[in-house]
């Protein structure tokens, strides 16, 4: 058995190791990706879209229906997850110990079970085992300054690098690290219940109602008006943004809606 | 200069992959996950990816662990045999 698994990881490498071997070099200016359309997007991409960080132009713009789907793609993985009945997933041995707690019967509490079970545990993050303070301190201290340098990174991502999706990642890690430290319900409650839908749709929301400023616009699907720079800039902000909160709330939502 | 940082940065790749897969404790199989994640950061920044670079250390060393972590929290630390 273990032989062929050898085989199969022999068989996956190989093609790709010659794979990689046959690449250009990483600065042959006769490369494809250097000839095809990239030549045409570095040559005109700043004047065509009026972004200065090319990857910015590209994601949203060049290749805006791709971040649609990418956007649409993470929304359904957070609709997926909150599909789920909750409990459905829980290990057998712990269901058996929480169902049986104060139900009186003495067969359900097994004293050997919980400690079996609990061996090879981590520390329950949900305030049961408490926090180390400098820990705590240290992820209160920070919180503010990750937040600035999301939404730094947010409104600057047509500049320089950065973006929707790095603020996104960044803002679910304040959210994160802060309900490590403060309990995951209350980080739950810092956003209203009648809120989050919303927010957590705000990408493929915005991503439809550019889109379709862009058809107004311009008569195509998510077209952007090529030499009106105010408006490409004002519904790449938009894009941005709701690239941002909306991946944020849901990454954030997706560590919130774990149980322990 | 560049080729040595290069080799010496993917051989800490295929390293921490190998140690990954072996591990049988699985925290850390985790805690080397997010070391993978941390150097592959780095190699995107030094092959001019600042923007994949900055993903990659959020959500690839970033919140995946944590997400491992609290997983590892729910079911057991060793994996069976």
């Amino acid at each position: 058995m273990r032989g062929w698994a050898w085989l199969l990881a022999l068989a996956v490498a190989l093609p790709l190791v010659v794979g990689v071997a046959g690449l250009p070099p990483h600065d042959a200016p006769d490369a494809p990706i250097h000839t095809h359309v990239g030549a045409r997007y570095l040559e005109r991409g700043v004047e065509e879209t009026g972004m200065k960080n090319l990857v910015t132009a590209v994601l949203l713009n060049y290749r805006g229906f791709d971040t649609f789907i990418e956007v649409v793609v993470i929304f359904t993985a957070l609709a997926a997850v909150l599909a789920l009945p909750r409990g459905a997933v829980r290990p057998a041995s712990r269901r058996r110990t929480e169902d049986g707690r104060g139900t009186g019967d003495p067969g359900a509490a097994d004293p050997d079970a919980p400690a079996g079970a609990n061996a090879g545990r981590l520390a329950d993050v949900d305030g049961e085992v408490p926090v180390s303070p400098v820990v705590g301190f240290v992820v209160r201290l920070l919180a503010p300054f990750m937040a600035l340098f999301a939404i730094a990174m947010l409104f600057r991502g047509h500049v320089t690098p950065g973006g929707g999706f790095q603020a996104a990642a960044v803002f679910a890690a304040i959210f994160i690290a802060l309900g490590l430290v403060m309990g995951r319900a209350r980080v739950g409650r810092l956003v209203s219940g009648r809120a989050q839908p919303w927010l957590q749709a705000a990408g493929p929301l915005a991503f439809a109602a550019v889109a379709w400023a862009g058809w107004r616009l311009t008569g195509h699907f998510l077209g952007y008006p090529m030499h009106d720079h105010t408006a490409q800039e004002a519904m790449a902000l938009v894009l941005e943004v709701a690239i941002g909160v909306g991946g944020g709330v849901i990454l954030a939502r997706l560590f919130l809606s774990m149980e322990t | 200069m560049s080729d040595v940082f290069d080799v010496t940065m993917l051989a800490l790749l295929i390293a921490t992959a190998v140690a990954v897969a072996r591990a049988r404790d699985l925290l850390a199989a985790v805690v080397l996950f997010s070391i993978y994640g941390l150097t592959m950061t780095l190699v995107w920044q030094h092959r001019g990816a600042p923007d994949v670079a900055m993903t990659e250390a959020a959500v690839g060393a970033g919140v995946t662990t944590v997400l491992f972590f609290i997983t590892i929290a729910r079911t057991t630390r060793r994996e069976k045999r």
